[in-house]
């Protein structure tokens, strides 16, 4: 009876001991960063949960960099990027079968993904209700452009353009990479280059941020290629893929910050070949031209021979795309 | 100009970024290398005959050269070109001789 009892008490703490294996929980931490809160369910709600407003009276400079660059209007761009987003859905989206948008009223967080998971990627913080909210601002302002209705369509800009890459984004959100080895992001904390207290009422620490420096950070949304993780896997920028395969390979030791932002000396304001220092640090060329009269009795060819040397500095094929 | 595969398969290219997920060609400018090109760019001659033989001249000893790099982030040059890199030189081709 005795050895029963024992063996009953051993069979006890062997199963007890498996739940307590199977509920030990994976991504330790997951439920702590700002984007495991309840999902914001307005355009308004998500941007006041990435608000970085505060960031300017400190950092003035770096939001001025910031808010002359395209991540200070991602969504919007040109008006381009919005019309871009209108196009996906239309000849996108509610041209797939099996998508389930039949029109923009369908149109779902996971329907924009492809796009946001770069140009907005908080949007997977939020509801559907705010994927909606955004295709009717992007269908209006399209509407009032073409009818000529400047007022509505700079509101509707302005709304547009208050969804952006902000400083939250990368020196928050999107700060870590490898979340099961650093942990994840904490929701009072700003990762960059010092650890210690953080004069803000909400960000009150900072910590160093580990790959801030590193081409990865970058390479988060300055693709691979195809997304294999969505369902219908699109491929944008591949300026990453090209970078590790191509610009590695041949000897290429830079980062994409210290092109981008510290030898360009524009720093948040991080730009491609528009901008005047890199459209020349990226590419040399070098034209040599001889001319040669060639002859045979009564026929003359002379020509101009020209040699075009063209020598892409850049970490990345030019153009990437 | 890399020209991505419409959604991973044929020969189609894929216009807007949603059909992107392939690679049909890259000519784009891989990094650090130095990409050669050479080009015979012909002065204008003048064809006569000439005692049924066809004699021909040149019309200018100079030519006016012009080496542009644009890109074209839409493909055509209707639609936002940049002028990336630009030379200039007029050559000249000797005059004297047989």
């Amino acid at each position: 009876m005795k050895k029963s009892l024992y063996l009953l008490a051993a069979l006890v703490l062997l199963v007890t001991g498996n739940m307590l294996c199977w509920a030990a929980p994976s991504g330790v931490g997951r439920d702590q960063p700002l984007a495991a809160q309840p999902k914001a369910d307005s355009i308004a709600e998500l941007v006041a949960r990435y608000d970085s407003s505060s960031c300017v009276g400190c950092h003035q400079q770096a939001h001025d960099e910031w808010a002359k660059s395209i991540h200070a209007r991602s969504i919007f761009g040109t008006g381009r990027t919005a019309a871009t987003f209108k196009t996906a859905i239309i000849n996108g989206a509610m041209d797939w079968p099996a998508s389930g948008v039949k029109s923009p009223k369908d149109v779902k967080v996971e329907h924009l993904q492809g796009c946001t998971k770069c140009h907005l990627p908080q949007l997977a913080d939020a509801t559907d209700k705010v994927a909606q909210e955004i295709v009717t601002t992007i269908w209006d302002w399209d509407a009032a452009m073409k009818k000529d209705d400047t007022d509505k369509a700079e509101k509707l800009e302005k709304t547009l353009s208050s969804l952006n890459i902000n400083c939250l984004i990368c020196h928050n959100r999107n700060a870590i990479t490898h979340k099961w080895s650093e942990g994840y992001p904490k929701k009072d904390t700003v990762y960059g280059s010092k650890s210690g207290e953080h004069m803000d009422g909400k960000f009150t620490k900072m910590a160093k941020g580990q790959i801030m420096s590193e081409s990865i950070m970058c390479g988060q949304c300055h693709g691979q290629g195809p997304n294999f993780d969505q369902e219908n896997p699109t491929q944008c920028a591949t300026g990453y893929a090209s970078y590790l395969m191509a610009y590695v390979p041949e000897g290429g030791n830079k980062t994409c910050q210290q092109c981008h932002m510290q030898e360009s000396k524009l720093g948040h304001n991080m730009q491609s070949y528009r901008s005047k220092e890199m459209a020349q640090k990226a590419v040399e060329m070098h034209v040599d031209t001889n001319s040669v009269y060639w002859r045979d009795n009564t026929t003359i060819r002379p020509k101009a021979a020209v040699r075009i040397e063209l020598t892409n500095k850049a970490g990345h094929g030019i153009p990437d795309g | 100009m890399p020209i991505p595969q419409q959604l991973g398969k044929g020969d189609r290219m894929g216009r807007g970024p949603y059909e992107k997920s392939g690679m049909l060609e890259d000519t784009s400018l891989p990094p650090l290398r130095t990409i050669i090109t050479t080009h015979d760019i012909f002065f204008p001659v003048k064809v006569e005959e000439k005692d049924g033989k066809k004699i021909s001249t040149i019309t200018s000893e100079t030519l006016d050269l012009e080496v542009k790099l644009w890109y074209l982030p839409f493909g055509t040059m209707d639609d936002d070109p940049f002028l990336w890199k630009e030379y200039k030189k007029t050559v000249k081709i000797s005059t004297q001789g047989k």
